[in-house]
């Protein structure tokens, strides 16, 4: 049945039109050409994110065949979601996050609600990290039933989260052939620490160490993530594909752990992954991204306009004002150029005139679409750090 | 004084290798088991800030194969380190468990060896070793990596501790070194300060380039895949063993640069190269001789094992039926 959904998807998606006509404003979907834009200044900006080719015989057409889609290897996930139990409380620990980058009085309106800010873990959510049984069953029983079935992915044991509701693995089929005199102990090989050491004046732990400290459990894990352009929803899509603090790959259940309740099992699903013959990661499904966009887009565009007008409407003549347009341009952040005038970087200085200012007021641009695209979906999956440009 | 203890690598293979290597045995290999050469890569070591508890978490020191594993003219990723190796894939598991591993890990190291002492060449001094078996039908790959290093008699010692490169190097001495690197990036290198100038320049240059440098003024460097603070990543073994075997006049003391600042620091974030003065003493070993070498991974539960993967939950299409809404 799965099956024959998806390949279903598969052909609407080949007979969806390519979008051409840009309206991200209006409807928060977004053109070919616009995720390249987008993709092209997310790897400018943010250098751990690289375009990839795919596989050949899966290429898009429509996008560029260097820039099939993005890719950034390694993101760490220290907590499972499930340790973050949203609770009444937690509504204080809600923090605006700023778009606006300088942080000043009118920047209000660039805000955006990050949920668990500098929470700790605590109560039953730390003390059960990776227990799956806070994500809501579907109605008929019969999918937790298939999620229980699935065996754990690392085969080799091991530390794994949530131990209740996986099966050890089967340890007949792994062979038997540790071979400790293969070679002599060596005093110079670093040998993994069982307990944590916080070496004095450093506090650096090493992932593969577990610690139990304050009762918080830390497996880190890390993902790749990857967005392509879904033709059918004219959005980006992302995907994901994990790894345990072993480097085993994380199976769906593992996956669904690190997914917000909310959305596990529900938006969240594995998917053949459209750029490989055979890989299969999970994937956030897109049907509601447009929206979701749409929302995000209007409220921080408001706040641009007004930003631009008001700078525009403010007496600025000679060159002397071209100067600290851009000086303010520069420290309003990289969303309010714009993009008129041949490179779309330089604002013509001296002999602009207001009303030609206003004119040229479009709001924010589409390159940014992806970095609040990131911002979004690090509501979805909140313990996995996609969201780099917080660090800006 | 306390022995410098390295970093071992950590392979970390990307469920894409293993639909390759699937494609790749069914289509091209079939029964053959034979070695082929095979890529991967490193980056320099990361850390993140926990933001709950602040402390820096050091992610692995990992060495990462993808699907271009097998790619001719690999090419490693932006601000990665590309890395050879052989791989052999047998047949059937009886065949990798009774695999003669001694012999195959030999052959590696004695052609690294080979490539220092006759061809003064460090391209090799990364190499790596893969044997695999893959149950196809089950979706399950046993696999073993070797990353073979050059033990050194005795140990490297370290006796002052290792610092933050900043504190021996000035911030912008950093910052000249980043720009020249980011000009000729390379796995291992040398600087050296003229008029409080740093400068960099390839391994092999070793002669010309410290050639009237004050010792005081040359620094050995490499791309450490390490975040821990006091553990340098393991490819310093072989860089080490290196300059032993083709300078060891001039190598009792080194002073060595641990390169983690590939991507150059932003604003909100610092250096993070370590820097340390490492002393060796007197060999023991005859000349030109090739040391032992160690390096099979160790398994999840620590010993040397193979591990394995298993893709079935993500691979076989009726297990993602199940779990499909």
């Amino acid at each position: 049945m799965h099956a024959l959904q998806q390949q279903y998807w598969a052909v609407r998606e080949y007979l969806s039109p390519v979008l051409r006509e840009s309206k991200f404003k209006e409807h928060g979907r977004i053109t070919p050409e616009e995720f390249v834009a987008a993709g092209d200044f997310l790897t400018y900006k943010f250098p751990v994110w690289s375009w990839e080719k795919g596989d050949t015989s899966k290429a898009r057409d429509y996008l560029p065949s260097d820039k099939q889609y993005l890719v950034t290897r390694g993101v760490p996930c220290l907590r499972r979601a499930t340790s973050l139990v949203y609770t009444d409380a937690d509504e204080e620990a809600e923090r605006l996050l700023s778009f606006g980058g300088s942080g000043g009085p009118n920047d209000g309106e660039d805000e955006w609600v990050e949920t668990h800010a500098g929470r700790a873990a605590g109560g039953d959510g730390a003390a059960n990290p990776g227990e799956i049984h806070d994500i809501p069953d579907d109605e008929d029983g019969g999918l937790s039933g298939g999620m229980q079935s699935l065996s754990v992915g690392s085969g080799l044991g091991g530390k794994k989260a949530g131990g209740a509701e996986e099966i050890p693995p089967d340890l007949d089929e792994i062979p038997d052939m540790e071979e400790e005199d293969l070679e002599d102990g060596d005093e110079a090989t670093a040998a993994p620490r069982s307990t944590p050491v916080a070496t004095p004046g450093s506090r650096v732990i090493d992932s593969s160490e577990v610690e139990v400290a304050k009762g918080n459990l830390l497996q880190v894990r890390t993902y790749d993530v990857m967005i392509t352009y879904d033709k059918y929803y004219q959005t980006p899509r992302i995907w994901l594909l994990g790894y345990d603090e072993n480097r085993t790959p994380l199976t769906p259940s593992q996956i669904f752990q690190d997914v917000s309740a909310d959305h596990a099992f529900k938006t969240v699903t594995i998917e053949p992954f459209p750029h490989s013959a055979s890989l299969q990661a999970a994937s956030v499904h897109p049907c509601k991204h447009a929206n979701v966009m749409k929302k995000v887009i209007e409220r921080m565009n408001s706040s641009v306009v007004a930003d631009q007008l008001a700078k525009s409407g403010a007496p600025s003549g000679g060159k002397e004002g071209g100067k600290d347009k851009d000086k303010e341009g520069k420290k309003k952040g990289w969303f309010g150029r714009k993009s008129t005038g041949s490179s779309g970087t330089a604002t013509p200085t001296g002999k602009d005139t207001p009303q030609q200012e206003e004119e040229e007021v479009e709001g924010m641009r589409v390159d940014f679409y992806l970095v609040v695209f990131l911002k979004f979906i690090a509501s979805i999956v909140p313990t996995i750090e996609v969201d780099s440009t917080t660090a800006m | 004084m306390p022995i410098v203890q390295f970093s071992p690598f950590s392979s970390l293979v990307q469920p894409a290798f293993w639909h390759e290597l699937t494609t790749l045995k069914i289509d091209v290999l079939r029964l053959s088991d034979d070695v082929i050469p095979i890529s991967a890569s490193y980056t320099a070591g990361r850390s993140i800030k926990d933001r709950e508890t602040g402390n820096d978490i050091a992610l692995g020191c990992n060495i990462s194969v993808g699907a271009d594993a097998f790619v001719k003219g690999f090419q490693a990723p932006s601000h990665s380190v590309g890395v050879t190796g052989i791989f052999k894939n047998f047949n059937t598991i009886e065949d990798f468990k009774q695999a003669d591993k001694t012999a195959l890990f030999n052959q590696v190291a004695d052609e690294m060896w080979e490539s220092v002492i006759k061809h003064k060449d460090p391209s090799l001094l990364n190499r790596f070793l893969l044997i695999a078996f893959a149950d196809l039908k089950k979706y399950k790959y046993f696999y073993w990596f070797a990353f073979p290093a050059f033990v050194s008699k005795p140990a490297w010692e370290i006796s002052s501790g290792w610092k933050s490169a900043e504190e021996e190097l000035s911030s912008e001495s950093l910052k000249a070194i980043s720009t020249q690197f980011a000009a000729l990036p390379n796995p291992f290198f040398l600087v050296r300060i003229v008029n409080n100038q740093p400068e960099i320049s390839t391994i092999d240059k070793y002669q010309e380039f410290f050639a009237n440098v004050p010792p005081s003024s040359q620094i050995v460097a490499f791309v450490d895949p390490s975040a821990l603070p006091e553990n340098p990543g393991w490819p310093l073994r072989n860089l080490l063993a290196y300059l032993r075997a083709l300078h060891s006049s001039t190598t009792s003391t080194l002073r060595v640069l641990c390169w983690r600042d590939v991507e150059p620091p932003t604003n909100s974030s610092s250096w993070k190269s370590r820097f340390g003065l490492l002393e060796i003493g007197l060999d023991q070993g005859e000349a030109g001789a090739r040391p032992s070498a160690v390096g099979w991974e160790k398994n999840v539960q620590g010993k040397l094992g193979p591990r394995m993967a298993d893709l079935a939950p993500m691979m076989d299409p009726t297990r993602l039926a199940d779990q499909a809404v």
